[in-house]
């Protein structure tokens, strides 16, 4: 079939020619659909099913809304496992379902459940889905700030609560516009609210409740259409206005009539516009702003929808009022030109290194050419493809592209056919049907080899794709790039590439023996002699060699995944449980002003709390922090490493007091929140039903976790300490008194959380009308105690006198897994091997700590995608050898020399380990993705050698002299393909820009392996061969 | 779970006590620098053991079902030494208070003489004398403790003040209604029936008393006499008219408006504090007096309050019967020699806490307290006057130091 193929594209190679047109066409209509993105997203299929619960306790959260969901959800097609936390106000069940679930069905029959409990669920709250967004989702954030002394129409200063007006009324309907945007999340200021703040004397004064102010509110607030009436033919419509309007309409209501006089609201209460009971807040540089966060629609180009959401924001400025300014802070924009312009620099320059080996080679600018042409084609067939599966461009993905490697097939073949054409034309012009006919022979000549090569190295990225979890999501988009980018090169080294040589060489072949390579030869010559005559020492020191490195690559320290720099740092503040909102402020305007001191940082801005759609649902008392770096020109200087910055900062802010920290960056922080798993080592889950009698157990869990040797960072989950106020109603007391539980909760209820009492509407603008204590009785717990409860018999009672009020921690918040509550223990393995650990713990846990029955613990963490990933690399790696070596088998049909071959994998990895070493890197799966293109690069090398030395030995029958001649024909296309791999990694291997951190290990081991494959390919192999062969010679 | 709670703090507080020890020199090598190095090894109480040579002292703070006292076992050669031996520790507080605790055998044990009181935060010495050889270590063991730098501090808001005397006023609130005294209206009827020939007053006239409300001729006499107000007050009632006959009817009703009662609800719960003389800070929409309660009576009806009736002075008249008042009564007014302010309390575990400073340092105080009202608390115990504690921002030294006991091992 290949002979057809191949006959086909110099036959017909006009035809072949003209398809490149449509390659092109193709390839820059899919560039156009290509999602780019800076790193890949490693989200998994999760839905958040978010219940905000206005009041409500972490207990009552989860009783009430949090288990009627979960219950809901059980059964649901390909459901992998659900999660929730109840916190005060929210319920939050976060739904993960198989790789590979369609997110909009998942979405539609979560949808179908949730409608069917919503009677189950207490009236008025409502449960709803996050939006349609990954980790990668949150784009682009921006500020809403008012200028110094800026006012409003009124006169007003301009307040955090008009801020966050302009922004839910202004700014975020104009945003949500920009397509490809799902959410347009808020957090900080105030929702505007009309407050009407009864004094509880003046409610007793007049003998009014709280009860009837609500009701005289609701009762008088609403506009009312009355159908229509004909008259005289026209047609009239009927209406009755009654809605509120302002604070002054508000206070004339009439709440009660009292002998003859009415009781205006005024009488009772204030109103005024209040500040909302916020669970959230944001700051920037040390002072409080309202900030918004655009949320990308999962699978949308990020630097796309980025740009129009920045520039629809620079268009909605004019219709801002005076004295507002708006910023956006976090453009991914940035980032993800970062990483395009290091992905083009990198592959640019790669490209023009090729082009000059090429011809520095090869002397002629013709075959340079046609062979750096497969260069974009491939490329744009790549990209194609990867539309097609759904690969996003990013720093991982095109980060291990190395065209020197694409490029390798070509190169062998246009190499092959310049020596056969100039060896043919030493006898003058060839004509048409021999040129052809030649070209025809001398790719088939070397087409199997490469075929086998390049099938070769395919599989050898078999392994990656057998990752999963995390690891998975960030590899495979690279080894299926790699992979692709080799399968269209082959093609095109099979189609057009005989094609362009058959149409454009021709005439005169000036191949002259370029000096690089004659001086090469002349001293490969010898070399090679010596090295014939000291085999033994030759294979020794190779053997030597090769023990040597795998000792040494037992002493490089190692690390998972690798870390993409985004340029930013985040950092979360954590305080204790417990601290408000207010005093989260407090002290991160402290922690902003200590790190915008820094000279290098140009922004700090934090967001406190859960936001508006709670996406990330935090606690007042934990503030993630995002610092965003000046260009590095502008720093002090600007050759100080992100590692040494950090530390800096560390070191600064450590000192002050209340704050623990956790630096990260903007991205990576969004994924650990979303995939938000164990992520310690080790995690021991103990389910169960009794809050106290789970953190009784875990505790004893811990004692034994602690206890053992190897253990470091062992904890337990805080999931007490919430300072509550409990107002317990005294039954017998209330029954004297005639009032009911109920009474006394609506009571405080209303008092201190707020009650609605319906909305006011400003034009399209509508607000909240609450009623609720005055913020100074509100705030003072003492004098609750004396807070009068009105009697049905239009007496009162003190609040004390009927219910007790207790201050005590109560819980933070109530993990749930899979529909059963949870604490979980985690513990971090230090100088000691993991699974040994686990084992002993397993052990010594079931032996001392003595479980209630319903109660049973779950082994977790790291560990465990640990010991899954090697349990299936110990059968995925050797089974990938096995068809490697299958593979050589067919095209030798020989063991023998297929296991020649295959000794170029291990000594072309000592360079690689060697070269690691040298530049103090550590093993990671970067450099492991590198040893696996290497050994692909090795093998096609050794392949193409030993089946040109066998052939000679076939023709010439002289083993010496077949193995000599062969190795020194063959020495021009194994030093141009190691030497355009090798130098198309260089630009990456020295790079220290943005995704430095993941092409720096894998191009190091390139080079340095292709080097160290290089000398053993020319040199060790012969030198094997001969050995080898010898005896079959000599017999 | 009521039982473990104080049983795992007990446990906790004995681990912190006794985990970070420190080695430290032999009194006979004075010439070596003291080490610092903490020996964390346990002995076979679970108490800290210190090992010189062939000499061991372990060292337990025993809180078991008793307050705070240390436990030791000293060992030579392996053989527990039950006399002969004199050991004491010494432990430095923060301030520079230090406790002194002396050793007696106690058939099982060495025990200190006297309570280790909390927080168990102080540097350790113990000195051992034994067949004429004395040992001695020293350590620091920390808890509730943080350092924080004084510009930073500063920067943070954090303020002290010194603990001292203060005066706690504890008041309650109540409320109830103006009412007049049944002395302070006179209703004026005609003593003989007769025709009212004159009417001197109107409604709402200011009358003083004997000043003539009226003339009444009688039926009988014919004769006519003056019908006079009785005391002074306010016209409030007015019946009758020229030549109207006088019968049974009161004619006039003269309110007595320059004082009012206040009638305060007094509920069960709070019942047992008031008492008649206490202070009443009444306060409504203009009216901020002071008053003082002059009787307690149950409520009409058995309702089930007390009422307190407190005399209200109203010179302008702007009061009127009927008006609902707040009182605070003024239950108790106390000197107390050592109290705080209230917004220097924090909880810390199960404690009521406050912060001292001393130059740099902060430390937990766990206060046993008394009485309190709206801005001061009595200090029973827990606090020397004259310390200073944190007032302002107190919470940020709570959350340092909790911050880093989060990962507190024990």
């Amino acid at each position: 079939m290949i002979n057809a193929i191949l006959r086909l594209s110099v036959e017909r190679r006009f035809l072949m020619l003209s398809l490149i047109l449509v390659l092109i066409g193709v390839g820059l209509w899919s560039f156009q659909r290509l999602p780019i993105d800076a790193v890949p997203d490693i989200t998994n299929v999760q839905v958040q099913i978010n219940t905000e619960a206005p009041g409500y306790s972490p207990l009552e959260a989860e009783q009430r809304i949090t288990f009627p969901v979960e219950t809901a959800l059980y059964g649901l097609p390909d459901l992998s496992y659900t999660r929730s936390i109840s916190r005060y106000g929210l319920s939050q069940v976060t739904v993960v379902f198989e790789e590979g679930t369609d997110i909009y069905s998942a979405r539609n029959l979560i949808d179908e459940r949730l409608s069917s409990i919503k009677n189950a669920l207490p009236p008025g709250l409502e449960p709803e889905m996050g939006p349609i967004a990954t980790g990668l989702g949150e784009i682009l954030m921006y500020t809403v700030e008012a200028m110094p002394g800026a006012t409003q129409a009124d006169g007003s200063p301009l307040d955090a609560t008009a801020l966050r007006e302009i922004q839910d009324w202004i700014i975020k309907p104009q945003l949500a516009q920009v397509p490809g945007v799902i959410e347009l999340n808020t957090i900080g200021g105030y929702d505007k609210q009309y407050h009407v703040t009864p004094s509880p004397q003046q409610l007793l004064e007049f003998g009014v409740t709280m009860k009837d102010l609500m009701e005289a509110m609701r009762a008088n607030n609403a506009n009312r259409g009355a159908g229509y009436i004909e008259r005289n033919g026209q047609q009239l419509l009927v209406r009755s206005p009654g809605q509120l309007a302002s604070i002054a309409e508000i206070e004339e209501v009439v709440v009660a009539n009292r002998h003859g006089a009415p009781v205006k609201v005024s009488d009772v209460a204030e109103v005024a516009i209040g500040k909302e009971l916020r669970t959230g807040a944001a700051t920037r540089d040390g002072k409080e702003t309202v900030m918004g966060t655009a949320m990308m629609l999962v699978g949308e180009n990020s630097r796309s929808v980025a740009q129009a959401v920045a520039e629809k924001l620079d268009a909605i400025k004019p219709s801002l009022p005076d004295g507002v300014k708006v910023e956006a802070v976090y453009d991914r924009t940035t980032l993800v030109d970062k990483a395009i312009a290091t992905v083009e620099k990198n592959l640019l320059e790669g490209a023009l290194l090729v082009i000059v080996v090429l011809f520095l080679l090869l002397g002629n600018l013709r075959a340079a050419l046609i062979t750096a042409a497969v260069i974009p084609l491939s490329m744009l067939a790549t990209i194609t493809g990867m539309v097609q599966t759904g690969v996003s461009a990013n720093l991982m993905s095109l980060g291990a592209l190395d065209f020197g490697l694409i490029v390798d097939g070509a190169v062998i073949i246009v190499e092959n056919c310049i020596r056969r054409l100039s060896q043919a034309q030493h006898n003058g012009q060839l004509p048409l049907r021999e040129r052809l006919q030649l070209v025809y022979e001398a790719t088939n000549e070397v087409i199997r080899p490469s075929l086998f090569g390049v099938a070769i190295i395919t599989v050898v990225y078999l392994p990656i794709f057998s990752l999963t979890g995390v690891e998975g999501k960030m590899f495979h988009p690279m080894a299926a790039t790699v992979v692709m980018a080799l399968l269209s090169a082959m093609v095109l080294s099979l189609t057009v590439v005989p094609a362009a040589v058959a149409v454009f060489l021709r005439g005169k072949i000036s191949e002259k023996e370029s000096p690089v390579i004659s001086g090469a030869k002349s001293l490969y010559k010898p070399a090679l002699l010596v090295a014939m005559k000291f085999r033994w020492l030759v294979l020794g020191g190779a053997t030597a060699l090769v023990v040597v490195c795998l000792w040494l690559a037992t002493t490089l320290g190692s690390e998972f995944i690798p870390q993409l720099d985004e340029g930013d740092i985040a950092l979360h503040a954590l305080r204790i449980p417990g601290t408000g909102l207010e005093q989260s402020i407090e002290m991160q305007a402290q922690l902003e002003e200590r790190l915008k001191a820094f000279p290098e940082v140009d922004k700090v801005f934090a967001k406190i709390g859960t936001p508006e759609v709670a996406t990330d649902p935090m606690p007042p008392s934990v503030a993630d922090n995002f610092v965003i770096l000046k260009p590095r020109d502008q720093w002090p200087d600007p050759d100080k490493t992100k590692d040494e910055l950090v530390a800096e900062m560390a070191e600064a802010v450590e000192r002050l007091p209340g704050n623990k920290y956790e630096f990260t960056q903007p991205i990576e922080m969004r994924f650990n929140e979303l995939i938000s798993g164990v992520r310690a080592d080790l995690g021991i889950k103990v389910f169960g039903d009794d809050l106290d009698q789970l953190l009784e157990s875990a505790n004893e869990v811990l004692d034994v976790v602690e206890s053992m040797e190897g253990s470091a960072d062992a904890r337990v989950e805080q999931v007490t300490g919430l300072p509550m106020l409990s107002v317990h109603p005294k039954r017998m007391v209330l029954s004297r008194y005639g009032l009911n539980v109920e009474d006394v909760q609506a009571l405080v209820a209303t008092g201190i959380g707020g009650e609605n009492a319906g909305l006011i509407y400003e034009g399209d603008r509508r607000f909240e009308l609450v009623v609720r204590l005055p913020e100074g009785t509100r705030r003072d717990i003492d004098s609750l105690a004396f807070l009068p409860i009105p009697l049905p018999d239009g007496e009162y009672v003190p609040l004390s006198e009927v219910a007790d009020l207790e201050l005590a921690p109560a819980p933070n918040q109530i993990s749930r897994e899979n529909g059963k509550r949870r604490v979980v223990v985690t513990a971090n393995v230090r100088d000691r091997d993991l699974g040994g650990f686990v084992e002993e713990a397993q052990a010594r846990i079931s032996e001392n700590v003595d479980l209630p029955a319903g109660y049973w613990l779950d082994y977790g963490g790291t560990f465990e995608q640990l010991e899954s990933a090697s349990q299936r690399l110990a059968i995925v790696v050797p089974v990938t050898l096995a068809i490697i070596l299958a593979l050589l088998v067919m095209a030798f049909g020989s063991l023998k020399d297929a296991l020649i071959i295959f000794t170029g994998v291990p000594l072309a990895l000592t360079g690689g380990v060697l070269s690691l070493w040298l530049r103090d890197m550590p093993l990671s799966i970067s450099a492991g993705v590198g040893f696996i293109a290497l050994s692909g690069v090795a093998v096609l090398n050794g392949l193409v050698m030993i089946a040109f030395i066998r052939d000679l030995c076939h023709e010439q029958g002289d083993l010496m002299k077949a193995i000599v001649d062969g190795a020194l024909i063959r020495l021009r296309p194994v030093m141009m393909t190691a030497l355009v791999a090798s130098l198309g990694f260089v630009p990456m291997a020295l790079n220290t820009g943005t995704g430095a951190e993941v092409q720096r290990p894998l191009a190091t081991v390139v080079i340095g392996g292709i080097i160290s494959s290089t000398l053993l390919t020319l040199f060790v192999l012969p030198v094997l061969y001969a050995l080898l062969h010898r005896k079959k010679a000599e017999a | 779970m009521q039982l473990i709670k104080p049983l795992y703090w007990i446990l906790v507080a004995t681990c912190l006590a006794v985990t970070p020890l420190h080695a430290a020199e032999n009194a006979r090598d004075d010439d070596t620098e003291a080490q610092h190095s903490a020996p964390d090894i346990k002995g076979p109480h679970g108490g800290l053991l210190l090992t010189r040579e062939d000499t061991s002292v372990e060292l337990q703070i025993f809180e078991q079902g008793v307050p705070p006292e240390y436990r030791a076992w000293v060992t030579k050669d392996g053989k527990p030494v039950t006399d002969a031996a004199e050991l004491n520790v010494e432990l430095s507080r923060l301030g520079g208070q230090v406790d002194t605790f002396q050793f007696a055998f106690q058939g099982d044990y060495w025990l200190g003489d006297g309570v280790v009181t909390e927080p168990h935060s102080f540097d350790v010495e113990v000195t051992l004398t034994q067949a004429g050889e004395q040992y001695h270590w020293q350590w620091a063991s920390h808890e509730g403790r943080t350092r924080i730098p004084a510009d930073i501090a500063a920067k943070a808001g954090i303020q002290t003040t010194q603990a001292g005397p203060g005066s706690i006023e504890r008041t309650l609130t109540t409320y109830g209604r103006l009412t007049t005294a049944p002395e302070q209206i006179a209703r004026v009827r005609a003593r003989f029936p007769g025709v009212i020939t004159k009417v001197n007053v109107r409604l709402g006239d200011r009358v003083a008393k004997g000043d003539l409300l009226a003339q009444v001729e009688s039926n009988e006499s014919l004769k006519t006499y003056d019908l006079r107000s009785p005391i002074d007050g306010v016209v409030t009632q007015r019946q009758i008219s020229v030549g109207e006959t006088a019968g049974e009817q009161p004619l006039f009703a003269i309110t007595d408006l320059a004082t009012l009662w206040a009638e305060l609800r007094v509920f069960p719960g709070q019942r047992s504090e008031v008492e008649v003389g206490q202070k009443v800070l009444l306060k409504a929409e203009g009216v901020d007096q002071q008053a003082v309660i002059s009787h307690l009576l149950p409520s009409p009806d058995n309702a089930p309050y007390t009422l307190a009736r407190v005399k209200v002075e109203n010179p302008n008249g702007v009061l009127s019967p009927g008006l609902l008042l707040e009182g605070d009564i003024v239950v108790e007014t106390i000197d107390v020699p050592l109290a705080v302010e209230n917004r220097a309390l924090q909880s810390f575990r199960d404690w009521s806490v406050v912060f001292i400073q001393v130059d740099n340092t902060y430390e937990i105080r766990p206060l046993e307290l008394g009485r309190s009202d709206g801005t001061l608390t009595e200090v029973l115990g827990g606090l020397q006057a004259g310390d200073r504690y944190v007032v302002d921002n107190s919470y940020l030294i709570k959350a340092d130091i909790e911050k880093s006991g989060a990962s507190h091992d024990h």
